[in-house]
C-alpha cells in the first residue's frame, strides 16, 4: 500500500515549497542516523529516513515537472489511469523487475506517453540503452511539450551522436570521433597548413604562396 | 573475451606503452604461474585492460624486471613481476576461457569441437584453481553462460536482450575489482556498458561469417534484413551498421560517464587512451571490415 507523500511529511497538498522544505528539514533532523548510533531504534529511524527522503523527492519532482498534482493513493487502477506514481517509485528504489511487470500489465491500447517514458526508464536502469532510446523517442513524440520526456530524449540523442564525457582532456582524442570525417588527403592539407604556420612563426616558410 | 578492448598505440606515450607492454607480458607469466602453461593462450588485450584497471582502482604501482620470454627469444622483455595486481585478471581469464571453450564444445563442429576439448583439458587445472579462488564469480558466470545459450537457442532478435548476459558477466568481473561498496556500483555500471560494447562489436565483426554458416547473430535478425545465398545486401548491412552505431555510441557514453565518475588517478593516461580512443578505433575498424582478431599490430594502422 502506497502512502501519500504529503502525509509522510505531515503537510497539506496546498503547502508552499518553503513549507515543504521546512517540514522535510525538521523530519531529517528528527530521524538523522547520528542520533541513533548504538540505539536499537536505529533501524526504524533508517526506514523512516528513507521514507521521508522519498516523499520529499517525489513531491519536488512532481512540482518541478508539473505532472501529477492530485494523488490517487490507495486507488487500485481498474484498467484505466494505471498507477504510474508507484511505478516511478519502484524505479527510483531500484525495484526494476516489479516496475516492468506493472508496466507490462497495462493493455496495449492504453499505453500513453508516460507509459513509454517509464518503459524507457526501466530499460535504461537495466542498461538496455537501444530500447531505452526507442521508448524515450516515442514518449517525446507523443507529448512534444512535456519537458521530462524531451530531456530524456535529448540526452539519448546527444549521447548517440558519439559524445563521450571527459574526452576533451585526453591527449590525442579529438572530441567525438578520433578521426574527423575528412579524408586522409584533407588531414594532410590541414597538417601542411599547420606546419606552414609554425614555420612562419619561426621565421621560415613551408608554402611560399601563403 | 575477444581482444576488442585495447589501447590505440600511436597515441600512447613511450612510457605508457612500456608500462602497458610490461603488464601484458607480466600477465602472461602470471597466468603460467597461477593457472598453468596452457592458459597463456587465453592472454588478450581485454585481460590486460582488466589488469590496468585493477592496478589503478587499487593503487598498485608497477614492479617490473627484464625477463626471458619464449615468444621473444632475442631480447629480455620488461615484465611486471611479483605484483598483486595481476592475480585477479589471471584467474578471471582462466574462468572466462573455460566457459568460452565449453561453449565451443557444445556449438562447434567436428574439428573445432576436438580442438576446444583439447584446449579445455589443458586449462582444466587452472580453471579449477580459479573457481576455488573465486567461487561466487564462477557460479555467476556459469549461470550467465546458460542464459546466453538460452537466448541463442530461441534466436533472440532484440539486441539489448541478446547482449545482456555478456554485459552482466562483465559487470560481475569489474565489480569484483573492489570491496568498496560505492566504487563497486560505479565499476559495475562501467563493466555492464563495456560488456555491451564488446558483444555488439563482436556481433558486427562476425555478422557475415555467421550468416554464411547460418549461426545465430542478433544483428542478422534485424527487421527487414533478407538473407540470400548466405549473404546480405550492402543496403541491409548499412541499416545494421546504423543500429550498431546507435548502440555503440550510447554504450560508449555510459562507459565514459561511469569512468569519469570513478575518477581514477593511476595509469590514467593509458586508461584514457583505451576508453576514449582505443574502443572507438576498434569499432571503426570492425565496421569497415579491417579488424583482424589474430593480427596484433596491423589493427593499429590509421
Amino acid at each position: 500500500m502506497n502512502k501519500d507523500p504529503y502525509k509522510i511529511l505531515g503537510i497539506s497538498q496546498n503547502a508552499s515549497d518553503d513549507e515543504i522544505k521546512k517540514a522535510y528539514k525538521e523530519l531529517v533532523k528528527k530521524y538523522h542516523p547520528d542520533q541513533y548510533q548504538d540505539n536499537p531504534l536505529s533501524e526504524v529511524a533508517e526506514e523512516k529516513m528513507a521514507e521521508v527522503n522519498q516523499a520529499y523527492d517525489e513531491i519536488m519532482e512532481d512540482r518541478r515537472t508539473g505532472t501529477a498534482n492530485s494523488y490517487n493513493y490507495g486507488y487500485s487502477g481498474d484498467g484505466y489511469g494505471a498507477d504510474y506514481q508507484s511505478v516511478r517509485r519502484m524505479i527510483q528504489s531500484g525495484n526494476i523487475t516489479n516496475a516492468d511487470q506493472a508496466l507490462e500489465a497495462v493493455a496495449e491500447n492504453q499505453r500513453n506517453a508516460e507509459w513509454f517514458f517509464l518503459k524507457g526508464s526501466v530499460c535504461y536502469s537495466r542498461g538496455w540503452l537501444g530500447e531505452a532510446s526507442k521508448f524515450f523517442g516515442i514518449a517525446a513524440q507523443m507529448e512534444p511539450n512535456n519537458p521530462e520526456y524531451a530531456a530524456a530524449n535529448n540526452r539519448m540523442n546527444y549521447n548517440s551522436s558519439g559524445y563521450m564525457n571527459g574526452s576533451r582532456n585526453v591527449y590525442g582524442a579529438p572530441r567525438g570521433t578520433y578521426r574527423s570525417n575528412g579524408d586522409d588527403c584533407g588531414n594532410t592539407l590541414t597538417a601542411l597548413c599547420c606546419a606552414d604556420c609554425c614555420c612562419e612563426m619561426m621565421g621560415g616558410d613551408l608554402i611560399s604562396c601563403c | 573475451m575477444f581482444g576488442y578492448v585495447r589501447a590505440f598505440k600511436p597515441y600512447l606515450r613511450v612510457c605508457e606503452y612500456e608500462t602497458y607492454q610490461a603488464i601484458y607480458c607480466g600477465l602472461c607469466k602470471e597466468m603460467a604461474r597461477l593457472t598453468g602453461q596452457a592458459s597463456r593462450f587465453a592472454l588478450s588485450y581485454d585481460v590486460t585492460f582488466l589488469a590496468v584497471m585493477n592496478m589503478s582502482v587499487n593503487d598498485i604501482p608497477v614492479t617490473a624486471r627484464r625477463m626471458r620470454c619464449p615468444v621473444h627469444p632475442i631480447n629480455k622483455r620488461l615484465c611486471v613481476y611479483d605484483n598483486k595486481g595481476l592475480m585477479y585478471p589471471a584467474f578471471v581469464s582462466a574462468l572466462l576461457a573455460h566457459y568460452k571453450l565449453s561453449d565451443d564444445i557444445s556449438d562447434g563442429k567436428n574439428y573445432q569441437k576436438l580442438l576446444a576439448m583439447g584446449a579445455n583439458a589443458g586449462i582444466d587445472n587452472g580453471y579449477r584453481r580459479a573457481a576455488l579462488k573465486y567461487p561466487e564469480l564462477d557460479k555467476r558466470i556459469s549461470e550467465l553462460m546458460k542464459l546466453q545459450a538460452e537466448h541463442e537457442n530461441k534466436r533472440e532478435p532484440v539486441l539489448d536482450i541478446a547482449c545482456d548476459p555478456t554485459a552482466q558477466m562483465m559487470r560481475e568481473v569489474f565489480g569484483g575489482l573492489t570491496k568498496d561498496v560505492q566504487k563497486r556500483v560505479k565499476l559495475e555500471k562501467f563493466g555492464y556498458s563495456l560488456g555491451r560494447f564488446v558483444y555488439i562489436t563482436d556481433a558486427l565483426d562476425d555478422l557475415r561469417s555467421d550468416i554464411k554458416k547460418k549461426c545465430y547473430n542478433p544483428l542478422a535478425l534485424t527487421d527487414g534484413v533478407k538473407i540470400a545465398d548466405g549473404r546480405i545486401s550492402d543496403d541491409d548491412y548499412k541499416r545494421i551498421v546504423e543500429i550498431t552505431d546507435l548502440s555503440i555510441n550510447l554504450s560508449l557514453a555510459e562507459i565514459a560517464d561511469s569512468f569519469v565518475d570513478l575518477d581514477l588517478k593511476m595509469y590514467r593516461a593509458t586508461l584514457d587512451n583505451i576508453i576514449y580512443v582505443g574502443l572507438r578505433n576498434v569499432y571503426e575498424l570492425v565496421r569497415e571490415g579491417r579488424f583482424n582478431k589474430r593480427m596484433r599490430s596491423k589493427g593499429d594502422k590509421i
